[in-house]
């Protein structure tokens, strides 16, 4: 370690990917600051375990009131942060989402991102703290090469994606024009027991633990053949590190470079539990079987696990995602460590745990929150 | 009747649009920025500031309840969406202001148009900004674009919404990437009208010397009113789409400025380089313009030309003047204002 002790900070940490950077930097040595929105309902789940007792001597890890829809919030904590790394990991992150709520999307993340760069520069911030901006792979949308490098031309084709382009040329803007520190990592899909219960994955992993305990009856999904390169949250948050600690800003795609469909995952979790499958039938009338079950108290078999929703499926979708990671192996020596099953299997043991606790927990006759904390 | 809304209708482009559509008997309501001080020269520059057929609302890109009281009370066929912080170098001032103006407002029109009447055609004025620093020249509709600007970034944000909302929800969204396109009528925080509007303070002894800033940056620039009858042309086909509109052929800032001296009759000479680089006035031996590094832009973009062959082919569209043309109207327009004392 230096001798300085390094701050951190992070928007967007109480989510999955700020709960993972937080614990990993503070493992480095940081001293790591995060900022939360302000809710009635408790957000740090995920990161509680970091939380420190503020009667305690010496936290490195503290968090602030603010919001990315707020430039004077923004700066203020700048100001008395004074960091080293900003990651700017907060977004509105949900792609369906953003078909309800466009501006809101356009406002936290594309406005949101330049309010934090135009905070950097006006607390003359330019020379001395890095930024790193999560980009994502929705940019490429309607992709026109496979698999997708640094150079591969963006087409975004959701109001997310589109917020989180401009947030991405700005990013660059800022580099170019200011000399600031500023990188953007355009990340696939990255997944964990921590990613949000909305997302496709966590969706899949959490009804079928539910099922197999039965305390729920089928699970419905949009598109089945819609294929992602997903990767794990653990592994991509070291990258997103790595970049600011290079001689010079870069952009890099960080994937694993192997796509898997929405049906594999289902299949591959299932199987986790015991569960084979049987898909029936064709398009939005195509359901999931049990085709056989093993363990206590098993489902029965034909008993209909997966059903499809047409309101799942995206106005315009993005079919083909698949990173080419090759400048961020080659420049940062970096690789994913987990492999796609390892990944699937850690998220449904995860789940399988928490629906198993909410089982224990009702048949002691308590009411069990939904949310795992 | 068919009934236009343009937004920035007291620009360039929205006053010579709003002059088009009244002669083809459209009925216009221009959304317009209340001001204290007028701006509505270019109207009576025009003629038509007080035609029947023109109605003038207020208007602010920052009010989304704006715009939907504007679909409600108007029922526009067309939406010509031409407002916006329209200078590149102050985007870099105002960037958040920037992205409102011209990014974040584009979406709160597309969703308006969405719930309130999907038939309604909506026009984006984008911007070859867009392309930024691109890697091969000419550019057309399927160049990757790479905005390195805060103006380019949220012309950029404008223009795939508009695509988002075609592909999405089928609207009727054109996106017109326009390169350069000048008149009489251009502001004078533009190159080409503060040169031509110098040279004609200079011809009439109001003004020394002209500061410009890099004067190698080259352009693509066509004349405005070929622009504006493109986008009307976009509005009436059978689908929409994305157009690149451009002439094609590129000129140096130094070569424009050489065009407009002459057009003043002023021959000049480029001497020195670099931030030294001045021209001088042949026949009298003065320095008329100098070099401004303060006037260089943060991050330039270089050889933007455009190839409007689909807008040829589609529209049957094509720039009708050559530059040194329109250089001379631009001329001869800032000649006769000064001499009138009028500084528009």
């Amino acid at each position: 370690m230096p001798t300085k002790q390094k701050v951190a900070l992070i928007t967007g940490v109480t989510g999955q990917d700020g709960a993972y950077l937080a614990e990993f930097l503070l493992d480095k040595g940081y001293q790591v600051h995060g900022i939360r929105r302000r809710a009635s309902i408790f957000n740090t789940g995920r990161i509680e375990h970091l939380v420190h007792d503020p009667h305690e001597p010496g936290p490195r890890f503290e968090l602030h009131y603010a919001d990315l829809t707020d430039s004077t919030s923004l700066i203020r904590v700048l100001e008395q942060v004074q960091p080293d790394e900003l990651y700017n990991l907060a977004a509105q992150s949900h792609v369906a989402v953003s078909f309800e709520e466009p501006e809101y999307t356009g406002n936290t993340d594309a406005l949101g991102a330049l309010r934090l760069l135009e905070a950097i520069r006006i607390l003359g911030l330019l020379r001395k703290t890095r930024f790193y901006q999560a980009s994502t792979s929705e940019l490429f949308g309607m992709a026109r090469e496979s698999p997708q490098r640094e150079t591969t031309p963006f087409h975004p084709r959701s109001p997310y994606a589109v917020a989180k382009l401009y947030a991405h040329w700005i990013t660059i803007n800022y580099r170019e024009a200011y000399g600031l520190y500023a990188c953007n990592g355009i990340l696939f899909n990255h997944e964990s027991p921590l990613r949000g219960e909305t997302f496709v994955t966590r969706k899949i992993t959490r009804a079928l633990a539910r099922i197999r305990l039965g305390q729920q009856q089928c699970v419905h999904l949009g598109n089945l053949e819609a294929r992602r390169d997903w990767g794990h949250a653990r592994d991509y948050v070291e990258m997103q590190w790595l970049m600011l600690q290079q001689d010079r800003p870069d952009d890099y795609v960080i994937a694993t470079g192997q796509s898997h469909s929405v049906r594999e995952f289902v299949e591959l979790a299932a199987a986790r539990i015991g569960i084979v499958l049987a898909w029936e039938g064709h398009g939005a009338d195509q359901v999931g079987r049990v085709e056989s079950c093993v363990g206590d108290a098993p489902l029965a078999r034909g008993s209909v696990l997966v059903r499809l929703d047409p309101r799942y499926f995206r106005a315009s979708e993005v079919d083909a995602l698949l990173g080419d990671a090759s400048k961020a192996r080659a420049k940062l020596g970096w690789s994913p460590k987990t492999r796609f099953e390892d990944l699937v299997h850690e998220m449904m043991d995860a789940d399988l745990e928490a629906a198993r606790r909410e089982s224990l927990v009702r048949g002691h006759g308590y009411p069990a929150s939904d949310r795992r904390q | 009747m068919r009934t236009a809304l343009i937004t920035g209708l007291t620009g360039q482009d929205g006053s010579l649009l709003a002059k088009l559509l009244l002669q083809r008997d459209y009925r216009v309501i221009g959304a317009v920025r209340r001001s204290t001080s007028a701006n509505r020269w270019r109207l009576e520059e025009l003629g038509i500031d007080r035609h029947e057929h023109l109605t003038l609302v207020p208007f602010d890109l920052l009010d989304a309840d704006g715009v939907r009281r504007l679909l409600q009370d108007f029922h526009p066929d067309e939406i010509y969406n031409l407002a916006g912080q329209s200078s590149v170098s102050a985007s870099f001032d105002e960037p958040l202001l920037t992205l409102q103006a011209a990014g974040a407002a584009v979406l709160q029109m597309l969703e308006s148009i969405r719930r309130l009447d999907p038939k309604i055609r909506f026009l984006q004025a984008s911007s070859a900004e867009m392309f930024g620093l691109p890697r091969s020249a000419p550019q057309d509709e399927d160049t990757p674009l790479c905005p390195r600007t805060p103006y380019g970034a949220a012309k950029t944000y404008a223009h795939w919404m508009t695509s988002s909302y075609r592909d999405n929800y089928g609207l009727f969204g054109c996106s017109a990437i326009m390169y350069n396109h000048e008149s009489s009528l251009r502001s004078r925080e533009f190159v080409t009208r503060k040169i031509t509007d110098s040279v004609a303070k200079i011809r009439l002894g109001r003004l020394d010397c002209l500061w410009l800033g890099r004067l190698d940056s080259r352009r693509d620039w066509g004349y405005a009113p070929d622009y504006v009858q493109a986008m009307h042309r976009m509005m009436q086909a059978d689908t929409p789409a994305t157009y690149v509109l451009a002439t094609g052929r590129a000129t140096s800032i130094r070569e424009f400025a050489s065009i407009a001296f002459r057009a003043a009759d002023i021959e000049i000479e480029f001497g020195g380089t670099g931030l030294n680089e001045t021209a001088v006035d042949r026949k009298s031996g003065r320095t008329v313009i100098q070099i401004d590094p303060a006037l260089y832009r943060p991050v330039e973009a270089e050889q933007l030309v455009g190839n409007a062959a689909r807008a040829r082919a589609a529209l049957g569209w094509e720039p009708s003047m050559p530059l040194d043309r329109i250089c001379a109207e631009m001329v001869a327009a800032d000649l006769r204002r000064n001499a009138a004392g009028a500084s528009l």
